[in-house]
């Protein structure tokens, strides 16, 4: 079995866990300001189409990272549109928006790349300066939460969104934006996942690891740092995965295709129970309502 | 007992009122907003044709065409919208009790795994073929109640969302259907991954129908659901515990007993929508046989209002979608993901439509 952690396996989590760990900070921004976005798979992938286009069109990857950012951004702000100011189920919601950004990207794609005609692979950004753009983010959530009021706030009206309006704080507008930027975190998840080193996109390219990060993000029990470590343990157990598919060993290689998804499912277990849950997660504030 | 621990579903508390709202703000509503949701994304799919491929009304009537005009237009229809409908059911009843599975498509894929692998064993496959197809939709229910029951225990014992890890069983199970092919109950004699053929158990075509036995069976359970909805005591607990979890933890009826119960329910009909889909449509099980039905179906869920009858409505309508733009696609250079994209419309509309007929028109309820 040492095979299976060389250098090169590493290498590999580490590039399959950087979008799932972006894609999982957005998700964890919304959740803790009480919004719950089922859409993120959805926005991660409408993200990857954006920016594969922008980054194929202007021969930029930079450019379709930022691309990412502002289709997710878009999105998000679409789906509070449903569910902050509709008070629409986040649920529901949600998982209708995911179903959208599939149905959306692949007719695009179909549309600008021809069927049989391979889709060009556009310039690719190196692991270093991805691993940078996912420190920045980090950093940066991080911060804001902890350490601005804006953050403390976000975290309030996550909690008990009756008294932060009560002290004045706008409910709807904050979690407004936090879906925005999770949808926009999702997106350059998506984005990072085609201009990185796979260079190429597919119809349905991120494969549920929008749905493993919003399982991650229950797993690190809504705090930025576990959140990481989830986020690679995935990418490893998928690295793990492409590894061994080639390998002739005595356990069918299918069971490793569905290692990362039961290792998601077992961290989901672990610490489903242990984790600490916004209060006022999933539910709509209506002013006056309890 | 809290639902909402460790957990994305919250059933207390005003999320998801809006299911239960939807359905109580008059019937007009509950109608009239799936009828303008689907005229309104019919007219961004002439949009989106228009910008395209060209010739919107030339499409739909090609479409229209291929529904009611085309030889097989019609079974092809009701062939296509009978494992949607099951799965639909199933979601439906899942839905109401504000259980959000979205895992039908493992179910599903389990269950068809699993029922022909059995009737398919050296041990069954001599049996005659009506005692062959009983054993099947058996089985597939069986095993498709089991892998949605996994699930539930989750949920229950560890608090783990069944939004999330249902849809994770859909990922494990597709793994398990391209073992099943490769190795488990494949064809010996076949060059690709494909299971061996359901042979005597395949599903007679109804007489003068020109469908499959399927199809009748889906559609009979219509009245069955409608009837466990209105009158079964499951039926009542689902909508207590949509309505108000802690009334049934109140008179002593663990919730979570429920949780597994609609889950039960819910993975059996996608289970038996596996068994049916191939032993009346494909006779084996193929690498490809994993078409998202589990997905399509919880559109046609929401967009039949979580009403057995509505559901029955809602994916005759879209399997005719599907079969119209397929034959429609063939004369003209319309991409295929149309269909899908105007049916994703339609609930999201239906979503949106809700939340302005609440804001406009308050039931007053609360």
């Amino acid at each position: 079995m040492d095979v299976i952690f060389t250098v090169a396996t590493l290498t590999a989590g580490l590039r399959l866990a950087i979008p799932v760990a972006v894609a999982a900070l957005g998700a964890l921004i919304s959740e803790r300001s009480g919004v719950l976005n089922l859409g993120l798979e959805g926005m991660m992938l409408a993200g990857a189409f954006g920016g594969y286009s922008a980054a194929d069109a202007t021969g930029s990857p930079w450019i379709g990272l930022l691309a990412g950012i502002v289709v997710g951004f878009l999105f998000g702000l679409l789906l509070a549109l449903f569910v902050v100011a509709g008070r629409s189920n986040q649920i529901v919601t949600g998982i209708s928006f995911t179903l959208l950004a599939g149905f959306a990207t692949t007719l695009l794609f179909q549309q600008q790349y021809s069927v049989g005609q391979i889709p060009p692979r556009i310039n690719r950004i190196g692991l270093p300066a991805l691993i940078i753009v996912t420190v920045v983010v980090f950093v940066v959530v991080a911060f804001v939460l902890f350490r601005t009021v804006a953050g403390l706030s976000l975290s309030a009206i996550g909690e008990t969104p009756e008294a932060a309006d009560a002290l004045g704080y706008h409910v709807g507008r904050t979690r407004t934006l936090a879906t925005g930027a999770s949808g926009a975190l999702a997106g350059l998840g998506g984005a990072m996942l085609v201009c990185g080193p796979l260079g190429l996109f597919i119809e349905n390219v991120t494969a549920g690891r929008g749905w493993v990060a919003l399982a991650l993000v229950v797993f690190a029990g809504w705090r930025p740092g576990p959140t990481l470590v989830g986020a690679l343990l995935f990418g490893l157990s998928d690295a793990v995965q492409l590894r061994l598919q080639g390998t002739d060993t005595a356990i069918p290689y299918e069971f490793f295709v569905a290692l990362p998804y039961i290792v998601t499912l077992a961290a989901l277990v672990i610490r489903a129970r242990a984790s600490h849950t916004p209060a006022a997660l999933g539910v709509p504030f209506v002013r006056g309502a309890t | 007992m809290s639902l909402g621990v460790g957990a994305v579903e919250a059933p207390t508390g005003p999320i998801g009122r809006v299911l239960g709202r939807s359905v109580s703000s008059g019937a007009v509503a509950a109608v009239l907003v799936p009828v303008v949701a689907a005229v309104a994304a019919l007219a961004v799919g002439a949009v989106l044709i228009g910008l395209t491929t060209g010739d919107p009304i030339g499409v739909y009537a090609d479409v229209i065409d291929g529904i009611f005009f085309a030889p097989r237009g019609l079974s092809d229809t009701a062939t296509t919208a009978t494992p949607i409908l099951l799965i639909a059911l199933g979601y439906a009843f899942a839905y109401r009790a504000r259980v959000f599975t979205i895992g039908a498509e493992g179910h599903y894929l389990v269950g068809m795994v699993a029922s022909v692998g059995l009737i398919t064993s050296g041990l069954l496959r001599d049996l005659p073929g009506p005692l062959l197809i009983v054993v099947g939709l058996l089985a597939g229910a069986a095993a498709g109640a089991a892998w949605s029951a996994l699930s539930g225990v989750l949920f229950v014992r560890f608090g783990a969302s069944v939004v999330i890890s249902s849809l994770m069983l859909v990922y494990i199970a597709e793994a398990v259907l391209q073992w099943a092919n490769r190795v488990g109950i494949r064809d010996p004699e076949s060059f690709v991954p494909a299971s061996r053929s359901v042979g005597a158990a395949t599903l007679p075509i109804v007489p003068g129908l020109d469908v499959h036995l399927g199809f009748l069976i889906a559609v009979a359970i219509v009245p069955v659901m409608a009837w466990v909805f209105a009158r079964h005591r499951l039926g009542y607990r689902v909508r207590a515990l949509g309505d108000n979890p802690e009334a049934l933890d109140a008179n002593d009826v663990p919730a979570g007993r429920i949780v597994i119960a609609v889950l039960l329910v819910s993975g059996a009909l996608a289970g038996l929508a596996g068994f049916i889909e191939i032993a009346g449509v494909n006779g084996r099980i193929n690498d490809s046989a994993s078409l998202g039905y589990g997905f399509t179906a919880i559109v046609v869920a929401l967009v039949g209002r979580l009403n057995p009858v509505g559901v029955l409505v809602a994916a005759l309508a879209l399997g005719a979608l599907d079969i119209g733009f397929e034959v429609a696609a063939r004369s003209s250079d319309l991409p295929t993901s149309m269909a899908g994209l105007i049916q994703v419309l339609v609930v999201v509309f239906v979503v949106g439509g809700d939340a302005l007929v609440e804001r406009f028109h308050g039931t007053g309820a609360r």
